[in-house]
This record gives C-alpha cells, sequence and structure tokens, in this order.
C-alpha cells in the first residue's frame, strides 16, 4: 500500500499525469472541432490520425511514406542545426576566453553581445540568404550566431564566477597562464557552459527549421510549407509540428543528459 | 572618484564605439562588400539604408505601429497569464512544480511549427481579416513569452530566504499575509530575470509570425515581401528597424528595472 | 617537556618596518598596516591574532607574495617573497577549503604536484601518504561535496602539505567549523606540525586558539593595523585538550587578550 503511494507521489508520476491531461484536453478539443468544423484536420486532428499516418504505408510523397519523408528531413535538419550548433559553441568558447585574456577585447567585444541578444536575429533569416545565396551556408551561419551569444556570455560568467581563493592557489603554485586555464578555470565554467548550450541547442534547431521555410529543397521547414500551401496532405504538417516540438525538447534533455555524464561530482552521495 | 575610475568607464565606452564606427567605416567604404564578395544592391551601404528610412517613414512607422503592437499585446498577455500560472501552481506546489516543466517543455516548440497552427485556430473568430490576424500573432508572441514568465515567478514565489517563512509564522501570519508580505515581492526581481528573457522572444515572435499570417503586415513581413521583390535596400532599411526595435525595448526594461529595483540592489 | 628539537636558531621570515597603504575609490589613503617588524624562526608555530581590520590577513598576504608591502622589506629564507613563492616554498590554507568539486579528494590533493610537473607514480604516493596523515585514506574516491566541513578543511591542509612547502601559511582556517571540530583539528594539526617541522604561520580571531597553538602569538590591532604585542607561549610542547583547563592558559588568555590597544 505505501508502496503504491510513494509511486502516486513521485515525480515522474506528476509528470505522466500532466502529459496524460495534456492529451486528453487535446482529444476533447479534437473532437469538437471535428464536430464543428468543415476541414477538421487543417484545425485540429486527432492525435491517432497523426500517428497513425506516421506508420502508415500510404506514399505522401513522391516513393516516400510519411515515416521516410519525416526521417529524411529530420535528418536533413539536424545536421544542419548540428553543424551550425558546433560550429556556434566553439566560436563561443574562443570568444569568452579571448574576452578573458584580454581586458580590451572584452570591453569591445561585451556590449556587441549584449546587442545580439536584443536584436531578432531569426528576423534577419531572409536577408542573410540573400547575402550568402547560399540556403546551407545562411542556415549553418544563423545557427551559429543564435548558439554563439548563449555560449559565450555564460562561459564568461563561468569564469568570473572562480574564487579569488583558486587564482591565489594558482598563483602561489607559481602556475603558468596554460595551468590556470586547463586546472582551474574551463573545468570550473562547465556547468555554466551548460547552461548555455541548454538554451541555444532549441534554438539552434528552430533557426534550421525556419530557414527552411524560405527556400525549396528539404528539411523539416520546407515540407511544412509545402504542406502548408496543399503540395501534400495536412498531416505531413502535423507530423512535423509535432516532431519539430520533440527535437527541441530532446535537444534540451540531451545536453542535460551529457552535462550529467561530465560532471559526476555534483551528484550527492554514492 | 579618482583618475583611474575615470579612465575605465571611458575606456569602456570609447573602445566598443570605436570599433562600431571601424565597422560602419569599412561598410560605407565598401571594404565589408569586397571581404564577404557582395555587392551594394545585396548589402547597401549605411547612407542608403538612411535615406530609404527617412523618405519612406510614414510607410514604416505604420509597420513598426502593428509590429510594436504584436510584440506588447503577447508580452503583456503572456506575462500575466505567466505569472498567474505561477501564482496557482505556488498554491498547489507539489502538482504545480510538475505542470511548469510542460510549460517549459513547450517553449522547446519551434515558433515556426507554432505560428500556422494558431493561424488556422483564429480563422472563424471574425471576418475582419486584420483583426484574426492580429489576434493570431499575438496568440503566437503570448505562448513563447508565458514559459519565461511562469518558471522564473515560482522561483521567486517559492524560493523564499531561509527562515523567513518560519519567522512569518512566528507572528502568527496566515497563508495570505505571508503571500503579499513575503512571496509577492520576494518574486519581483524574478519578474525582471524573465523579462530579459521574454521581451528579445516578443519581439521574435511578432517578427516570424508575421511571416505566416493573413495579413502582409508588418516590420518582419515587409523585409520578407522586398526580398522576394528583389528589393534589398529596402529590405535592409526594415531589418534597421527591427534591431531598433529591440534594442529600444531592452534599453526601456533595464531602465525601468534600474529604476524599481535600485533600493533592493542597494541593500 | 619539550617534544620537538630546540630552534636551529635560524630565522626563516624576516618582517622589517612593514607598511601597507591602499588608495581608495574616493582617492584617499588607508593605512592598512605600519612599521611591522617581526622575525619568524624556522619550525616556530606563530599566531597573528586580532579582530577584523587590524591587518593581519595582509600581512600574511605580503608573507606569501600575494600583496607587496608599500613599506619596508621582507625576505623568507634571504630570498624575496616572490623568489620563495616560485620556489613553491608555501603553503596556503584558506578559511573555506577552496576544493576543486570536479576533482575527487585524492585528485585534489594531486593538482599542485600536477603543476609541478611531478611523475604520475609519486604524485599518486605523495598524495596517499598526504591523506594519511590528515586522516582521510578511506575517503581518497569522494568528491568534496561528500564531505563534512572539517573533512574538506583536512584536504586543504593535505593539499597545502602535498608540495612539501617549509612554510605553512594557514588564514583563519578554522573559523567557519563548529567547536568541536575545531578543537580536534587543533590536536591534528600540532601533531602533523610535529611530525613535518614546518614552519607555521597562523592567522586568527580567536584568542584561546592562538594560546593554544602557538609557540608565540602576534597581537595586532587596528586603526592603524599595528603589531601591538608579541607574547610568548611558554606552555608545554605537548599539548592536550586538559591544558585549556590549567591556570598557566588561562593566564596567558588573560595576558594576551590585555595586549590589545584601542579596540
Amino acid at each position: 500500500m505505501s508502496k503504491l503511494k510513494r509511486i502516486l507521489n513521485s515525480r515522474q508520476m506528476v509528470t505522466f499525469v500532466w502529459i496524460a491531461g495534456v492529451i486528453v484536453i487535446w482529444e476533447i478539443f479534437a473532437f469538437i472541432v471535428a464536430a464543428t468544423k468543415r476541414t477538421p484536420v487543417n484545425v485540429l486532428p486527432h492525435l491517432w490520425q497523426i500517428i497513425s499516418s506516421f506508420f502508415s504505408d500510404n506514399k505522401v510523397s513522391g516513393e516516400m511514406t510519411m515515416a521516410q519523408l519525416i526521417g529524411s528531413s529530420c535528418r536533413e535538419t539536424l545536421l544542419r542545426a548540428g553543424l551550425g550548433f558546433a560550429i556556434g559553441t566553439a566560436a563561443g568558447f574562443l570568444l569568452a576566453l579571448c574576452m578573458s585574456l584580454s581586458g580590451i577585447v572584452e570591453k569591445i567585444a561585451f556590449p556587441y553581445l549584449m546587442i545580439i541578444q536584443m536584436i531578432p536575429i531569426l528576423g534577419m533569416a531572409p536577408i542573410i540568404l540573400a547575402v550568402t545565396g547560399d540556403i546551407n551556408i545562411s542556415r549553418i551561419i544563423i545557427a551559429a550566431i543564435l548558439t554563439f551569444y548563449p555560449v559565450s556570455t555564460n562561459i564568461l560568467a563561468g569564469f568570473k564566477a572562480v574564487e579569488r581563493e583558486k587564482h591565489e592557489l594558482m598563483y602561489s603554485y607559481a602556475a603558468n597562464k596554460l595551468q590556470l586555464y586547463t586546472k582551474t578555470l574551463i573545468p570550473a565554467c562547465i556547468p555554466y557552459f551548460f547552461t548555455g548550450l541548454k538554451i541555444s541547442a532549441p534554438m539552434a534547431i528552430t533557426a534550421s527549421i525556419l530557414v527552411d521555410t524560405l527556400q525549396g529543397g528539404n528539411g523539416l521547414g520546407c515540407m511544412l510549407s509545402q504542406s502548408l500551401k496543399g503540395g501534400m496532405t495536412r498531416l505531413v504538417f502535423w507530423n512535423i509540428v509535432l516532431i519539430s516540438a520533440m527535437i527541441g525538447i530532446l535537444s534540451f534533455v540531451v545536453m542535460g543528459l551529457i552535462e550529467k555524464i561530465l560532471t559526476p561530482y555534483k551528484r550527492k552521495g554514492g | 572618484m579618482n583618475m583611474k575610475k575615470i579612465r575605465r568607464r571611458i575606456s569602456g565606452f570609447a573602445l566598443p564605439f570605436a570599433f562600431g564606427v571601424l565597422l560602419v567605416i569599412l561598410w560605407q567604404t565598401q571594404a565589408l562588400h569586397m571581404w564577404m564578395g557582395t555587392d551594394t544592391i545585396t548589402l547597401p551601404l549605411p547612407t542608403r539604408i538612411g535615406e530609404i528610412i527617412s523618405a519612406n517613414f510614414a510607410t514604416i512607422s505604420g509597420h513598426i505601429r502593428i509590429t510594436v503592437i504584436v510584440a506588447l499585446g503577447g508580452l503583456v498577455v503572456g506575462s500575466v497569464l505567466g505569472y498567474a500560472i505561477a501564482l496557482v501552481a505556488t498554491v498547489f506546489s507539489k502538482w504545480g512544480a510538475g505542470g511548469l516543466t510542460i510549460i517549459s517543455a513547450f517553449n522547446a516548440i519551434p515558433i515556426v511549427a507554432l505560428a500556422p497552427v494558431v493561424n488556422n485556430w483564429t480563422r472563424d473568430i471574425s471576418t475582419d481579416v486584420s483583426l484574426r490576424s492580429t489576434v493570431a500573432k499575438i496568440l503566437v508572441v503570448t505562448i513563447s513569452c508565458t514559459a519565461s514568465m511562469s518558471v522564473n515567478a515560482f522561483r521567486g514565489l517559492t524560493e523564499l530566504k531561509p527562515f523567513s517563512e518560519d519567522l512569518m509564522k512566528s507572528y502568527g501570519a496566515k497563508k495570505i499575509t505571508v503571500f503579499t508580505k513575503l512571496r509577492l515581492p520576494n518574486s519581483v526581481p524574478y519578474i525582471f530575470t524573465a523579462l530579459r528573457v521574454s521581451v528579445p522572444a516578443s519581439v521574435i515572435g511578432a517578427l516570424v509570425t508575421e511571416y505566416f499570417a493573413e495579413e502582409t503586415v508588418g516590420v518582419g513581413r515587409q523585409i520578407r515581401e522586398n526580398i522576394v521583390k528583389g528589393q534589398y535596400p529596402t529590405a535592409w532599411a526594415y531589418i534597421t528597424v527591427a534591431c531598433a526595435i529591440g534594442i529600444i525595448m531592452f534599453t526601456l526594461l533595464m531602465l525601468a528595472e534600474r529604476l524599481l529595483l535600485k533600493r533592493r540592489r542597494a541593500q | 617537556m619539550n617534544e620537538r628539537n630546540d630552534y636551529t636558531g635560524n630565522t626563516e621570515i624576516m618582517l622589517d618596518n612593514i607598511g601597507m597603504t591602499y588608495k581608495t575609490d574616493d582617492n584617499k589613503d588607508v593605512t592598512a598596516l605600519t612599521s611591522v617588524s617581526l622575525d619568524i624562526q624556522k619550525g616556530e608555530f606563530i599566531s597573528l591574532l586580532g579582530p577584523s581590520g587590524c591587518g593581519k590577513t595582509t600581512l600574511l598576504r605580503i608573507i606569501a607574495d600575494l600583496l607587496t608591502p608599500t613599506q619596508g622589506t621582507i625576505t623568507v629564507g634571504g630570498e624575496t617573497p616572490r623568489a620563495a613563492r616560485l620556489a613553491q616554498r608555501y603553503g596556503i590554507v584558506f578559511q573555506s577549503a577552496v576544493l576543486y568539486d570536479w576533482r575527487t579528494v585524492k585528485k585534489n590533493v594531486m593538482l599542485p604536484l600536477e603543476i609541478m610537473h611531478i611523475p604520475k607514480a609519486e604524485r599518486e604516493e605523495r598524495a596517499e601518504k598526504m591523506l594519511e596523515l590528515v586522516g582521510l585514506s578511506d575517503f581518497a574516491n569522494h568528491y568534496p561535496n561528500q564531505l563534512s566541513g572539517g573533512m574538506q578543511q583536512r584536504v586543504g591542509i593535505a593539499r597545502a602539505l602535498a608540495i612539501r612547502p617549509e612554510i605553512l601559511l594557514m588564514d583563519e582556517p578554522f573559523s567557519a567549523l563548529d567547536e568541536f571540530t575545531r578543537e580536534k583539528l587543533h590536536i591534528d594539526l600540532l601533531k602533523i606540525w610535529r611530525k613535518t617541522n614546518k614552519t607555521i604561520v597562523f592567522v586568527t580571531h580567536n584568542i584561546q586558539e592562538s594560546v593554544f597553538l602557538s609557540d608565540r602569538v602576534c597581537v595586532l590591532s587596528p586603526h592603524p593595523g599595528r603589531l601591538s604585542a608579541v607574547v610568548d607561549i611558554d606552555l608545554p610542547r605537548l599539548r592536550t585538550m586538559e591544558l585549556k583547563n590549567t591556570p598557566e592558559f588561562t593566564a596567558l588568555v588573560a595576558k594576551v587578550r590585555g595586549s590589545f590597544e584601542g579596540v
């Protein structure tokens, strides 16, 4: 009995009930929509309609079934988002390093990092496409810019959060700059680094999908706009909505998992 | 103030300013174009952008008004809604915390997927295209602003200073008093933390939903329309305006924060 | 009575007329320390005692080469503090243990040895020895956040000793611990000191602690920070808890307390 109570009170149970609640609400509205609207699939289809269309053998585009289509466009989008994310992370890390090494670089770059945060980079997507002339390059550039500043500002904050005593300790050991960074500052900023990554991973994916919608080709965004224009069944659109929500959430969860693996010291007990 | 402090202040301002001036000079003298391998049509000179903005100011300000209404409308509704959710979650804290995880998961849904869905939902609320399109856009911005406010406000309402709740209880304070005297004031700095995220998000949300909206108005839609038409200089004028909206809204937020939290910071 | 050998008579640290003046933001001079002259013997346990603002930590930081005095001269083993630091003759223990939370206890102790490029086998051996000395061998593979405050501070001491410094500089190392843990660490520190023969400079604001641990207590008074008295603690060197109940101990505590000026 008490075991059952513990399960009912656990955090997983709370989350599970909430997810179930969301599904129930979705379905209630889907039934209302189905009863009242002329084209319910445009407004809110049933979840089972979306899921069964994903596993159905019907061809939705050329020779591809829904699962194949979504799978291949997902791969395209994730690859590009991932490449931009990696470039942005590396650039963000390098800039934070330069800013921490040189006061002049910090003074020059810091206000611009703040400004990048204020201006709507995503809104600039069409013009970046126009300037570069290549959809793949602009996708990577935008994902990189969006990744770059959360990583950079968070790592810099991590460097600054290292206590004065740790600097003094390294100084008393007569450690050189390289040792100061490799032994103290860089390991100390890892939790901050992941705070940045958790913000930027879903952003990189959003950016990649948005840039997809600007031009033909492949990728989740292209399929999404084609489906909206009536080029394919509306269920493609709904599949993409669910899948993009899932990979957005998943990217956040994966960053959290990697962080947990890399920082065993944060786990208590054991 | 001594010399050292003054010098530090000046270099903190002068260095980035000089860098900005250098960038504009490189741009104006087309050195930037050579390096990027582009031309003055795709990347017009700063003076040309300025000319376009001043020549078309009446049209542009009309689009600014539309975008700002959407951004602010969504921001206000989303933040109020987010705070309300946080209040409810605080009262039922065990279930509330779980619900907030779900809400923050919504935040990871790409706005590009959200905008067309909402457009479909609002199709029947009015025969007036402009009205239903505005409602749809505000709704999207609302959704993208709710999560950060509810998560942060919940933290502000629940993460109290150690022993402060015990102290209130020792005075025999009622639950409602603990709320008004302790939880609400404690949540104020957290509101600003949330707004620092959601103010830029509201501007981005407004621009991006305009791409998918029925009506072809607003700064974001104009960027896209002008690019489609090949009018790059005009598109750049709208981009400049979009950046200005973002910067001004964020600066206003910082000023408000400084004003309201001045006494707290000093403590 | 004295368990240890008498001092060799060599001066380890020589402070001559040391002064330290800061400039504040509004261009005013603040004197943190003025005309401190003191000789610290090799192998001596000396305390710098005083209320906050008396400059005791400033003095320790001057010895450690973390600050350069604006007046006077200081030599450490006949060299400048900088030379002594570069020769890694200092081990420092701070008020908090300042452990690296991503390193296990043993790896924390090995950190300074890595910086000194000591071969891995020797690093391991030395770290294990140090952990044995502070009684934490069983916790070598734990992370710092799994240890109590007292244990963390022991790791800090082991890490400071791992580089085999001649001088151990301790800046209020036990002030954040509870009384019971502190008393136990006092006994342990004295044991470690006897075994290793280090010169220890110990900063504290606790009169009893300074009397219990030291050979000599340097009393510093504030406004401006200055050395107002040096009290010899002629208690038997093998010190036990019971010593604190003796009239001699109480008399010395009273004597030290009486030597403060203008507090």
